[in-house]
């Protein structure tokens, strides 16, 4: 059985105020440098032949191909497990990115659907531009790096700074010295409502289980008392003689 | 209480399968198919964020970074630009008194000239463009206000054009069509620019400004065409439109010189509907081609530069500006990608070497550490 399914709710990672804040805060900084980047490298851009680069349409795909190329990244990042299904699947979304623009900013959806598809030679006209390029990796990279550092520390330092308090706590205890207070995980919330998925984010009853406490049998009042239970005593039954009216009705 | 249920399946299972075959069919397998895809065997592969991965990753990145930037903004800091301001706010400016007087309905354009010096020969190709402040052209009612069938030059498009383009969609008075309608095409930018150079012995001579090419290629050949046939000449094509509310000269008088760059085709047109991004942009106006000799483009030296002040953009706090500037394979001037790239190399550079030193000082530590069994 793989208990590593069972860890997120017993650690409380997903929905927890501190998840939610550290996401916020990667989303307003992830946003930021994708408006921002962009817009400070396109102010008085213009192409390499001279002709203009900063209008609405090039701005807006940069900014959209930047977006796409770090969503992507964030799920490299996150996929655990690579399999011939998800290469195909992620790098088969910006493929299908790059082919569904080319194809928008064409000339034959133009002619077809001229209203909807204004933004024909966009792409051929920007994406050819190397400061462009330029502009969307450093944009892509800012957005990634963050999380790729602190991925990093959280990995292989915490092992190490666990092992190294672990070590601190052994020496502690060979000197005679008191020992430093253990690590805690965060006292969990005990919710009153159960659902047999909520039971996986509590402690669950193994602990009384294996205790066999429930099997101790306790004195309690009981309604009936021992002497009239026919189970409890190997006494012959008593049997009440049947009335005259009975008998009657029995014949 | 599973195992009973998944025996009433395979009840059910066996008995329509003995229904349809008659009692002689076994009962249908419900295991998936023992394939590497189905069981979810298929091999794969676990990247780890080890510090042989991600340290090179950050040195690299900074090794990469910070000579790409230095590139950028040297190449950033060559590019020689000039720029002038002609809006004429200040009452000293030559252009103050275009500025004040100007009315929707004057016949005789005003012209005023600024005297500019360039310390510097400009090399190559010079472009020169016209720039204007606080001109709103990524507002979103404004971008939506043209009609791209009437530019392509549908013919039913021509004479009813789309609902986007109101209040510019047809004229008050006349009612007929407006060619181009929209507000973009309304606000088209027509000021005149003329360049003279004035020579050391006091004569002056014109520089020659090219009007083609400054136009995207798919603009001017894909997504604006004159309507009607070739053979008609402009006006008869535009026949049953009116021209644009505040234009001076109707769409098929733009460059009657030139049947190439007249009507919805003139460049300057396009170049103008190409609507900017950013409050502050400038759009390429002129090329001055650089000559066939080896000398500069644009000599060190006086120049005049005179204007035909047809733009009003006091009423709304805008400036305009004309700029001169040569290009290199990056654009024009723009110091910030090159910043950017040097500073994000060092950060990346120096973010490598402090994990480098953590990473250090805690293995060491903590191979001491290992606590005997």
């Amino acid at each position: 059985v793989d208990c590593s399914l069972y860890s997120p709710g017993q650690l409380n990672t997903f929905f927890s105020k501190k998840t939610f804040v550290r996401c916020v805060m990667v989303s307003t900084y992830t946003s930021l440098v994708l408006f921002f980047i962009p817009w400070a490298a396109m102010q008085d851009s213009v192409r390499g032949d001279g002709k203009d680069v900063a209008d609405y349409q090039s701005f807006a795909l940069s900014t959209q191909t930047s977006l796409m190329i770090v969503v992507s990244a964030q799920m490299f990042l996150d996929t655990f497990y690579w399999t011939a299904i998800n290469q195909f699947f992620l790098w088969g979304s910006i493929a299908a990115y790059l082919a569904i623009t080319f194809t928008f900013f064409s000339n034959g959806l133009f002619f077809v659907f001229t209203s909807s598809f204004p933004f024909i030679g966009t792409a051929r006209n920007s994406l050819k531009q190397p400061n462009v390029w330029l502009t969307m990796f450093l944009t892509c990279l800012l957005c990634v790096l963050p999380t790729v550092a602190f991925r990093f520390l959280h990995i292989n330092f915490l092992e190490k700074i666990r092992k190294f308090t672990r070590f601190q706590k052994y020496k502690a205890r060979e000197e005679g010295q008191p020992a430093p207070a253990p690590y805690r995980p965060p006292p969990r919330r005990v919710s009153t409502r159960r659902s047999s998925y909520a039971f996986s984010h509590s402690q669950g009853y193994g602990d009384l289980v294996t205790s066999r406490k429930f099997l101790r049998l306790k004195r309690r009042p009981s309604l009936f008392g021992r002497n009239q239970s026919p189970l409890v005593e190997n006494q012959p039954q008593h049997y009440r003689t049947i009335t005259e009216e009975a008998e009657e009705s029995q014949t | 209480m599973m195992a009973s249920s998944y025996n009433a399946k395979e009840e059910d299972g066996h008995h329509s399968g003995s229904s349809t075959h008659g009692g002689t069919g076994a009962p249908k397998n419900k295991k998936p198919d023992n394939t590497a895809f189905k069981q979810q065997r298929l091999p794969a592969w676990q990247p780890i964020l080890t510090a042989g991965t991600v340290l090179p990753a950050f040195f690299v990145i900074g090794l990469i970074f910070i000579p790409i930037g230095i590139g950028l903004y040297v190449t950033s800091n060559n590019i020689k630009e000039y720029e002038v301001d002609y809006t004429g706010v200040e009452p000293n400016s030559p252009c103050y008194d275009c500025a004040n007087s100007f009315t929707w309905n004057s016949t005789t354009p005003c012209v005023c000239t600024v005297n500019f010096t360039l310390t510097q020969p400009f090399e190559s190709n010079v472009y020169m463009y016209y720039g204007l402040s606080n001109f709103y052209q990524n507002h979103r009612r404004y971008v939506k206000s043209r009609d791209d069938s009437q530019l392509n030059g549908v013919q039913s498009s021509l004479t009813n054009p789309s609902k986007e383009c109101k209040p510019y969609l047809t004229n008050p008075e006349t009612k007929l069509p407006i060619a181009p309608c929209g507000a973009i095409a309304n606000s088209l930018f027509n000021d005149t620019l003329e360049l003279y150079y004035s020579q050391p012995d006091g004569n002056t001579s014109k520089v020659t400004l090219v009007k083609r090419g400054i136009a995207w290629y798919t603009d001017k050949n894909v997504k604006f065409r004159n309507p009607g046939n070739d053979k008609d000449n402009l006006t008869e094509r535009f026949k049953g439109t009116a021209k644009p509310v505040n234009w001076l000269k109707p769409v098929y008088e733009l460059d009657p010189s030139d049947p190439e760059n007249n009507g919805f085709i003139n460049e300057d047109f396009i170049v103008w509907m190409r609507t900017a991004a950013l409050p502050t942009f400038r759009k390429l106006y002129r090329i001055i081609q650089k000559k066939p000799d080896s000398t500069p483009t644009l000599a060190s030296g006086k120049y005049v530069l005179k204007i035909t002040y047809n733009y009003p953009v006091r009423s709304f706090d805008g400036r305009k500006r004309m700029i001169l500037s040569t290009i290199s394979w990056m654009g024009g001037k723009n110091p910030f990608l090159g910043i950017a790239y040097i500073t994000v190399g060092s950060i990346c550079f120096f973010l490598g070497v402090v994990l480098l030193i953590i990473h250090q000082k805690y293995d060491t530590r903590s191979n001491s550490a290992d606590i005997p069994n």
